[in-house]
């Protein structure tokens, strides 16, 4: 019986590892993103942040597996020893301890170390690149339970915080440029709601009172998705809106379309009068 | 030991299984319309019928069925969807019908998949209400058969449909889904999380949707509850539902919710049709005026038996007019002329409309636009029932408290278009204590939309800068 034990513990993580090893092929992780087809990030910021995750996530896997086979060896060598053998106590060795909480501590400085730039450029406004600072928002984005409800600045103006005669306003619908950084501040009307666009790995909470500046870059256009990833209210799961990338002179003509729509005034008037 | 361990989890893993396949059963939720208030304030025999006639609860559910078994009442203005056609010639009524000829529109084509049930409803002659089911479909001869013997046989000329209803089972399913936990199953705004938000969700049940491009008369469009559903409604809890619904999902629930806002009026007409004789209330003082209880629902009887078509025909005829109207390129409000450029001449020129004692905006809005004018501290009475209101205040025909906006916050929940301005003007907002100013020139509308536009960006009274006129404008303007 106590083989079956050290088997059947033995066993587990031989799946664990198996299950790991097939998720990216199976599609058990990431979903594949209808539109682009694919599960990679579609940002060159979000493919670093890939590149952390898989750092990580190798570093995890040396050490799983180590100790499973570690605790894989001791389960079987006791299973295999008679009843009739006395157990022994061992006090702990100093050399042991040493060794199992320098090692990790060198490991966690050296990710903290390593994914410093990454973090400054995702979250440090300092470190934003340049030309977010050179264009300043472009649209505020402001969280409410259950929509995303987007203001523009009018065409040729900047984006102030309080709102202008001129805005231009939108529902769960984001025009941004693709090929270039592009700003916004992001703002909530009620509770804490949360930035989630997947297929950018780019997360950012939404906090009453504040308005933060994200920024992402998008190099192919297309449809993607923004939903919310902070429990918000019975409505938290209709809370979705879509993120779509085209050329800057198109992002120009749907600001002006915006503007004519919303300066309609319910007479239309043809050529021929 | 081990023994006692395989046991316990296979009992766990047992109960787990059976927990997660009840989960995933269809059965478990079944919902029905429940019966108004406004029904309920009659005498049991004016909602259930007296003997085999029919009281208000009866024809209702005759004509619009339960959520489960929807009914398609096809006098009213709803796409019931489907394919309409006609019997092309009568089957040998000798003999059980199990094949009929049917011919349809030109350019119509039905596509018969064998994986799907293709349904036929009968709408008129002999054979209606029955539905069969077709078991296979000729397109050569046009010929159906039918998986049952009809229990009547139909004429040539009948209108049939194929697979009816469709948009309003999708819409329901799609209702029931995102929309009933707020506006309740009925439509009537009672849904679970409805009491937890200011403003309530909207009672469709009246008939009466507030923010359309209608005239002051008219019903709310389909293009006006579609536009609610694309944009929500800022500043109350009604959220935007694109991209979430795509259009057909759109349309199917904007069809749903026209349903349960005909079935809602449909009832409340038919009470008010009876309330004056037959309300828990009017018979008590009846009774007290000396008539007998039996006699009292004789009388109804007699009234079930020999008026209540005419009431039923009245009702229904109002109701169809109305909702077909609604769509109707004649309800929309088109401003005769193209808006006043924005200017602070047009501004000055609304704002004196807005304190003007003609139209007086400012006594429910306030001399400062805030929303707090004289009007909004008296206590009103209940038009239906001639009581004071417990609350001071403006009241809507929801019997909610619905004060005048505060035109400062820019936030405008039918939206911030210069025409949808203009509409809330020109027809008012319907259910609330917004008039229509519908004799306003329209030149005079668009200077107050230009006004209230220009409110929330104007200093607050006592702060910022005053605007300077200079001397020689001011002395051109008094001219």
């Amino acid at each position: 019986m106590k083989k079956f034990w050290a088997l059947f513990f033995i066993f587990w993580p031989i799946v664990a590892l198996w299950a790991c090893w097939v998720a990216p092929e199976r599609h058990w992780w990431f979903p594949v993103f209808p539109g682009t087809g694919t599960t990679d990030a579609m940002s060159p910021l979000g493919e670093r942040i890939d590149g952390l995750f898989h750092l990580i996530l190798g570093i995890v896997t040396v050490t799983f597996v180590g100790t499973q086979i570690a605790l894989g060896y001791v389960l079987w060598k006791g299973a295999v020893k008679s009843d009739d053998t006395a157990a022994e106590f061992s006090h702990g060795s100093h050399s042991l301890e040493l060794i199992w909480t320098v090692v990790p501590a060198f490991v966690l400085v050296f990710i903290a170390l390593y994914q410093m730039d990454v973090w400054a450029e995702f979250r440090v406004q300092s470190f934003y690149p340049d030309q977010t600072v050179q264009d300043g928002p472009q649209l505020e984005l402001t969280a409410r339970q259950f929509e995303w409800r987007v203001r523009y600045p009018a065409p040729g103006k900047e984006l102030k915080n309080q709102p202008q005669p001129d805005d231009l306003y939108a529902v769960n619908e984001l025009h941004v440029a693709t090929g270039r950084p592009v700003k916004f501040n992001l703002r909530t009307d009620d509770v804490q709601h949360a930035f989630f666009a997947p297929q950018l790995r780019l997360k950012q909470d939404a906090v009453a009172g504040l308005i933060i500046p994200v920024w992402f870059q998008i190099p192919k256009a297309g449809n993607y998705d923004l939903v919310c990833a902070e429990l918000c209210g019975w409505g938290h799961y209709k809370m979705r809106a879509t993120i779509i990338a085209e050329p800057a002179e198109k992002v120009q003509q749907y600001i002006e379309n915006l503007q004519t729509a919303q300066n309609f005034d319910g007479v239309i008037t043809t050529d021929e009068e | 030991m081990l023994v006692q361990t395989q046991k316990y989890l296979t009992t766990s893993l047992a109960v787990i299984v059976v927990t997660i396949l009840a989960g995933c059963g269809q059965s478990g939720f079944d919902s029905e319309f429940a019966t108004s208030e406004h029904t309920q304030s009659l005498i049991r025999e004016a909602q259930t019928g007296v003997g085999e006639l029919p009281g208000v609860t009866d024809l209702v559910d005759e004509r619009f069925g339960t959520p489960q078994d929807l009914q398609a009442w096809t006098r009213l203005p709803i796409d019931f969807g489907g394919t309409t056609g006609r019997v092309a010639s009568a089957p040998d009524a000798s003999a059980a019908v199990k094949e009929l000829t049917l011919e349809f529109d030109e350019g119509t084509s039905i596509d018969f998949d064998p994986q799907k049930t293709l349904e036929i409803q009968f709408i008129t002659g002999a054979a209606a209400p029955l539905t069969a089911v077709v078991s296979s479909w000729s397109a050569e001869n046009r010929v159906a058969s039918l998986t049952t013997a009809l229990e009547a046989a139909p004429a040539a000329g009948d209108v049939i449909v194929l697979n009816g209803g469709e948009p309003l089972q999708h819409g329901r399913v799609l209702y029931m889904r995102h929309c009933a936990h707020c506006h309740g199953t009925t439509g009537d705004g009672q849904g679970p999380t409805a009491e937890y938000l200011v403003p309530r969700p909207r009672d469709y049940r009246h008939g009466v949707f507030k923010f359309t491009s209608t005239t002051a008369q008219d019903k709310a469009s389909r293009d006006d509850l579609q536009r609610v559903l694309r944009n929500g409604v800022p500043g109350t809890y009604m959220p935007s539902f694109v991209p979430m619904l795509n259009e057909t999902e759109l349309h199917d629930v904007v069809e749903y919710v026209r349903f349960l806002t005909m079935r809602g009026e449909f009832e409340r007409r038919m009470v008010n049709e009876l309330a004056a004789d037959y309300s828990r209330q009017a018979v008590e003082t009846r009774k007290s005026g000396g008539e007998s209880y039996n006699d009292i629902v004789k009388e109804l009887k007699g009234f079930l038996e020999s008026d209540l078509a005419d009431s039923l025909e009245f009702v229904s005829d109002d109701l169809v007019t109305a909702w077909t109207n609604a769509d109707t390129p004649d309800a929309v409000i088109v401003p005769t002329m193209a808006r006043v450029p924005d200017s602070p001449d047009s501004r000055r020129r609304g704002r004196e409309l807005y304190l003007s004692s003609a139209i007086n905006c400012a006594d429910c809005h306030g001399i400062a636009a805030e929303g707090n004018g004289p009007q909004t501290t008296i206590f009103e009475k209940n038009p239906v029932t001639q009581q004071l209101y417990k609350e001071p205040g403006l009241h809507d025909v929801w019997d909610h408290v619905n004060q005048p906006r505060n035109l400062r916050r820019g936030i405008y929940r039918g939206g911030r278009r210069p025409i949808d301005l203009f509409c809330r003007i020109q027809a008012g907002i319907k259910g609330s204590r917004m008039p229509s100013f519908k004799n306003l020139p329209h030149e005079d509308i668009w200077h107050i939309v230009n006004y209230v536009l220009s409110i929330p960006f104007e200093p607050e009274p006592g702060h910022g800068p005053t605007p300077s006129v200079s001397p020689a404008a001011e002395a051109a303007a008094s001219l």
